[in-house]
């Protein structure tokens, strides 16, 4: 069986779905972080799939784009995290709820 | 600088306004009198050398800003808007003029000198952006002289003038986009000019749903019933200056854009929609001046007054026959001066009891003959008597609808009896009877500053009553343009019926001429 | 000639003017003066233009300069110098020289003595104006103008709620007419494409029959404000509240007539509309009638020579509608005379009497008050039309033409018994009150006395001034061959074909009989020591006859009652029920449903992350399914028309 675009396609997809659910489920600031790392390396997967596909290269280069963001974000994101940490003792997501509208 | 004197109108003020932050706060008053005068004079000058005899745009400009879409920076002036902006600069100079002790003077006449660029501005543009631009642009600084410089309700009376009129002039805007994209599609470029857009003919299902468009828009400025409830907040809370330039100059905005964008775009739609149009015109004269009748604060008796005007003048415009548009386009020029100058005259009494409760008054005339004097004069320019201004545009008006509809005339005629009414009654219960209230024993009668902004609204409310042709030809001009436009673009039956055509009986004239030369 | 024609009109503005300038000012006793001079000039003025007119020369017609123009439009200040506005300028001119001079002695101790006269001058104005345009634009001007006046000067004494009151309810009411008035200019405007008289009038013979019946309602809806009459009418009693020089010259000789005029003016409209005529004449018989009714028994002097000029409006109405034209001009400046000289007279006594109103309290005034028993009881008689005095020769004139009938349409001879009959009926009454008030006022006891007067003469300026009008109370009938001959040709007027001399003699016989007899009833009535003050308690005044017409049948309390009370109440429930509570709440709900609902979604900002992240997908959710519905659509859009197609959709 030749693993064509469909089945990238499946695994972007069901990647997605999983860092989604993480996203919404999950209370750990650090798990939350995880998912999303999932999500965008479901779509960094999607992006490389489809790159080959049409035989552009803009995709993949997209995708390095995305990773390096996502190390960037994550770089900066747990550094906030640690302060948070530092300051309240606790990174669980129900009590941090100062941006209450 | 004679191609130029309409920027020259527009960005002097504004100009003088930003100096005006540099400038030493004991020395702005005379800084803004000066401004405002030298923008009188630009105006008066424009007058002067305006050709009444041609009957389209003159001091044409055109700067293109984006070109793609045929948006440009387009001027001129007409018969019909000239006067207007002269107007304006007229109110603009009284009111500095007469301002009294306002907290933070400087500041107030900045705002006055930006509104006063947003004003001519509008009345000016021939650009469709444009307009709207300086349209909107002119809702700020009124919402910050009835927010900053209003009475206790100010905030809520502010908020709601701004929302209220703003999403009308959404609705209008989408209007505008769809009439360019309708002119994209009909001639291939894109084009926001007003001048362009008077020679498409649209279809009438089209020319329905953008004069719906335009209409709100419009109505909400004028402001016609049953939107019109934010104009006696506004009023009851502004400030005597705030009151004055927004009964006289800004709710002439909405008037004065049916004339320019809903009678030429849409001829067929005005005519199809004249009839609902003048039964709401009349449920504005009568029913808000019965409500007119029934307030207690004299400045909302005034207020009320302005919005069965209006009535008045909408119905002229729907006329769509010369002597009513002519008629209107005059009343919208009495309206201003009569009510800016009540409007002036209520913050007299204003400054001097801080109360505008007509029961805490009575018997002023005693007090204060030489104010009960021009009060009562301005009054009866307000109920229309002959020989003042306003006289001149209600009895065009009502002449010109008449044309169309008896019994509606008949039924906004009835304004004539109930201004009467309301008007007689507010004036007998503030300055007939004895003098009862002790506070009122020793008022002052009016003071130079006062005079200063009155007088000449006086006399120019005599003057035009006595002698409009000056203003009228012009403006005649203009309108017969107008209606012969709309007349040749019109494509429905009932269109080319209710819009005259002013070429035949012209031809006719001629001839008679001829054969009278002859013999 | 122009010259004169503009010295008349304007001299009394220049006048006006000159007294405004002193308005805030106390007393001067120059303005009166300038102002009364500038007024003897008018009348000067208007003197030599009546004797050009007189000497058969051509009307004077000037442009002065264009007032409104628009469209089609053109409405220029004209003025017209011709037989009819002639005569009017002299009545005007005449009467307003005579009232200013009295009011000197009259406003002597008032203080709004300038103010009076600044009024009273821009009253005159307007009059010239109204009587010397030549069109109804201009006319128009004068009606407003007098109006406007009117209420200044009923109102003049504005400490005073009933005055302001009157003030405010005769402006209103003429009004109400003034909007049928401008309904006929629309009119006239659009059917013939001119306001000027002379165009417009040519043009009438060309429009069909029904058009120009509701012109000719219309015009007469505003003539019947102006006149008073019937149902507008109740504003002229009230308006007595003003000064009694005020009385005399705006609301018994000059405003009041202004109805008659218009219709005079127009009566090339009305000759070719009999019908309306015949209405218009029915009305003034009526009026007539049903004013003289009110003026028997009322207790307040003014309102009593108020309601016998209502009275005598009726008949100018009638002789009007009745195609009489010239008949009703000539009453109209008899009436002017006699009426103007009974209302100063009264102002005489009201001086003696400090201003108190009810004859029931006077008496015996004629020996305190010899010269103005004299000259109210000549203009009485004049009023009553007995002869040789001006009020027999032109309510004579009147009572033939209602017996002759039309007189436009010549050959169709009607006969308007009905018409004579009340109008002879009314001349009975009016011979009774005119009588009933002199003798209450000047004959029997010395009522008086009782509530402590002490009446005395009027200053010789006052009694004086009142002379020239008695004069011509009773000499005015000579002049009428003259004024006949003069308007002959303007007003189209016939001489009467009464059937025979007999019948003529025996119709003025009796009618003199009747009218001295009822004369003689008033005093027998009213000349004797057991006339006392009413207090409620006889039998007359419990009958039911009595109260309807002391009530003036009750109209104006129906007016208060069913009219000014709704219309406040309608326009209280306007503003805080409709106004307040459904349009403005209308906008504030919808206002207030926006922000609930951001009120409402605000929640979902818990501030938890989580909660947050899961409206982000439900969102994209959301999104992304109506991408992919509206994709599909427009893919398979042939499809789905074509299966709604097979659905019969």
């Amino acid at each position: 069986m030749e693993i064509g675009l469909t089945h990238y396609l499946v695994l972007s997809t069901i990647l997605f779905a999983i860092g989604l659910v993480g996203v919404m489920r999950r209370k750990n600031l650090l798990l939350l972080f995880f998912a999303t790392e999932i999500l965008l390396n479901a779509v960094n997967v999607a992006f490389a799939a489809i790159s080959h596909y049409y035989g552009d290269m803009t995709g993949q280069m997209f995708a390095f784009f995305v990773i390096a963001i996502a190390a960037s974000e994550v770089a900066v994101g747990l550094g906030l995290l640690i302060v948070w940490y530092k300051r309240h003792g606790s990174i669980d997501l129900d009590a941090l709820a100062t941006m209450k509208g | 600088m004679l191609d130029h004197i309409l920027s020259l109108l527009i960005f002097f003020p504004a100009l003088a306004a930003v100096v005006g932050f540099m400038i030493q706060k004991e020395s702005m008053r005379a800084y803004g009198i000066s401004v405002a005068t030298i923008e009188f004079a630009l105006s008066l000058w424009l007058w002067y050398v305006f050709d009444g005899n041609v009957s389209g745009m003159q001091f044409m400009e055109n700067i293109p800003l984006v070109q793609s879409f045929g948006i440009n920076y387009t001027l001129g002036v007409d018969g019909i808007s000239l006067f207007i902006i002269i107007l304006s600069a007229f109110f603009t100079l009284l009111g500095i003029g007469s301002l009294t002790d306002t907290p933070n003077v400087k500041y107030m006449i900045i705002t006055l000198l930006f509104l006063q660029m947003t004003m001519v501005g509008v009345f000016a543009a021939l650009d469709a952006i444009v307009f709207y631009i300086f349209w909107e642009l002119s809702l700020i600084p009124m919402l910050y002289i009835i927010g900053a410089w209003g009475g206790p309700l100010r905030i809520y009376a502010s908020v709601k003038f701004f929302l209220y009129t703003f999403t009308g002039s959404l609705v209008m805007l989408v209007g505008m986009l769809f009439m360019a994209y309708f002119y994209y599609q009909a001639t291939g470029v894109w084009s926001f000019a007003l001048l362009d857009w008077y020679r498409l003919i649209l279809p009438q299902s089209y020319q329905l749903w953008l004069f719906a468009a335009f209409f709100i828009g419009f109505a909400i400025k004028v402001p016609m019933f049953p939107f019109h409830t934010w104009l006696p907040y506004a009023h009851g809370q502004a400030p005597t200056i705030g009151s004055v330039i927004l009964a006289a100059i800004l709710l002439k905005m909405g008037t004065y854009a049916f004339v320019r964008f809903s009678l030429p775009l849409f001829p067929d739609a005005s005519a199809y929609f004249m009839i609902p149009i003048a039964i709401l015109a009349v449920i504005m004269v009568i029913y808000t001046a019965m409500v007119a009748y029934a307030q207690k604060d004299i400045k909302q008796v005034i207020a009320y007054s302005s919005i069965s005007h209006m009535g008045i003048i909408i119905l002229g415009t729907f006329a769509l026959n010369v002597e009513g548009i002519s008629g209107s386009i005059f009343l919208m020029l009495g309206h201003g001066v009569v009510a800016g100058a009540l409007f002036m005259l209520v913050g007299v009494i204003y400054d001097r009891r801080h109360t505008k409760m007509m029961s805490e008054f009575g018997g002023l005339a005693q007090v204060m003959p030489r104010y009960a004097t021009i009060f009562g004069i301005m009054m009866m320019a307000s109920v229309g008597m002959p020989l003042t201004i306003n006289f001149v545009g209600e009895f065009l008006s009502l002449l010109g609808f008449y044309q169309q509809s008896h019994i509606i005339t008949i039924l906004a005629g009835v304004g004539i009896i109930v201004g009467a009414i309301y008007m007689l009654g507010a004036y007998k219960k503030t300055f007939f009877g004895e003098v009862t209230n002790e506070k009122n024993k020793n008022l002052p009668d009016i003071n130079k500053k006062e005079l200063f902004g009155l007088i000449p609204l006086v006399i120019v409310a005599i003057w035009l009553g006595v002698y409009p042709k000056p203003v009228l030809g012009p403006i005649n001009k203009s309108v017969e343009s107008i209606v012969q436009l709309m007349h040749n673009k019109s494509t429905t039956e009932l269109a080319k019926k209710r819009i005259p055509n002013l070429v035949k009986p012209k031809v006719i004239i001629i001839k008679k001429t001829i054969i009278e030369e002859v013999h | 000639m122009e010259t004169y024609l503009y010295i008349a009109l304007f001299a009394p503005l220049v006048g006006s003017l000159f007294s405004a300038l002193f308005t805030a000012t106390p007393k001067k006793l120059f303005t009166g003066i300038v102002g009364s001079l500038l007024i003897f000039t008018s009348l000067v003025s208007s003197t030599i233009l009546l004797m050009y007119i007189l000497k058969g020369g051509e009307p004077v017609h000037v442009t002065m300069m264009t007032w409104m123009a628009t469209g089609d439009l053109y409405i220029p200040f004209g003025f017209v110098v011709d037989q009819i506005s002639v005569t009017m300028m002299m009545v005007v001119t005449l009467v307003s020289t005579v009232v200013h001079i009295y009011s000197i002695g009259y406003m002597d101790h008032d203080k709004g003595f300038n103010r009076f006269f600044a009024w009273l001058s821009a009253f005159v104005f307007s009059m010239m104006i109204l009587v010397m345009s030549d069109n109804y634009a201009g006319l128009f001007i004068g009606w407003e103008g007098v109006g406007l006046c009117s209420w200044g000067l009923i109102g003049f004494w504005y400490h005073k709620e009933s005055a302001t009151w009157a003030a405010s309810e005769a402006f209103i009411m003429n009004r109400i007419a003034d909007l049928g008035m401008l309904i006929g200019l629309f009119l006239v405007y659009w059917n013939t494409g001119t306001l000027q008289y002379d165009g417009a009038f040519a043009a009438f013979h060309t429009l069909d029959i029904s058009t120009l019946t509701w012109i000719g309602i219309f015009l007469f809806i505003g003539a019947m404000g102006k006149s008073a009459q019937f149902p507008l009418h109740t504003w002229l009693a009230d308006a007595m509240e003003g000064p009694t020089p005020v009385s005399a010259l705006i609301h018994a000789a000059t405003m009041v007539t202004a109805g008659v005029y218009l219709v005079i003016r127009s009566h090339e409209l009305y000759s070719l509309i009999p019908h309306v005529g015949l209405f218009i004449a029915s009305l003034g018989a009526f009026v007539a009638l049903f004013a003289a009714s009110m003026a028997l028994v009322n207790r307040d002097m003014k309102r009593i020579i108020a309601y016998s000029t209502l009275s005598q409006l009726g008949y100018m109405f009638v002789a009007a509608g009745l195609g009489a034209y010239w008949v009703a001009l000539f009453h109209l400046m008899a009436h002017a005379f006699f009426k103007a000289a009974l209302f100063l007279g009264a102002g005489n006594v009201m001086h003696a009497m400090d201003d108190e109103l009810d004859p029931f309290k006077m008496g015996g005034l004629r020996k305190k008050m010899k010269w103005t028993w004299i000259m109210m009881g000549l203009a009485s008689l004049a009023l009553s039309g007995i002869f040789p005095f001006a009020g027999f020769f032109s309510k004579d004139a009147i009572l033939e033409a209602a017996f002759v009938g039309n007189h436009t349409a010549l050959h169709v001879m009607e006969h308007h018994y009905i018409i004579y009959a009340v109008l002879l009926f009314t001349a009975g009454l009016t011979a009774f009150y005119s009588f009933r008030l002199v003798a209450l006022i000047f004959h029997g006891e010395e009522r008086f006395k009782l509530f402590g007067f002490h009446p005395h003469e009027a200053a010789k300026i006052m009694l004086l001034a009142i002379a020239p009008l008695v004069i011509l109370a009773i000499i005015a009938g000579a002049f009428q061959t003259t004024f006949f001959e003069m308007v002959q040709e303007a007003l189209n007027a016939v001489e009467y074909h009464v059937h025979s001399q007999i019948v003529v003699w025996i119709m003025t016989i009796g009618t003199q009989v009747f009218a001295i007899s009822m004369i003689i009833f008033a005093y027998v009535k009213y000349n004797n020591s057991r006339v006392s003050v009413p207090d409620g308690t006889s039998r007359l005044e419990n009958s039911f006859i009595y109260k309807l017409l002391f009530n003036q049948y009750y109209i104006p309390h129906f007016y208060a009652e069913y009219i000014v009370k709704p219309y406040r109440e309608i326009s209280e429930i306007f503003w805080t029920k409709v106004d307040l509570k459904i349009v403005d709440a209308t906008v504030d709900g919808i206002a207030g449903i926006i922000y609930g609902t951001g009120e409402k979604t605000r929640q979902m900002q818990s501030g938890n992350l989580s909660t947050m992240l899961t409206w982000m997908v439900a969102g994209l959710v959301g999104l992304l399914s109506l991408a992919v519905v509206f994709g599909l659509t427009a893919r398979y859009s042939d499809e789905i028309l074509l299966f709604l197609s097979a659905l019969g959709v």
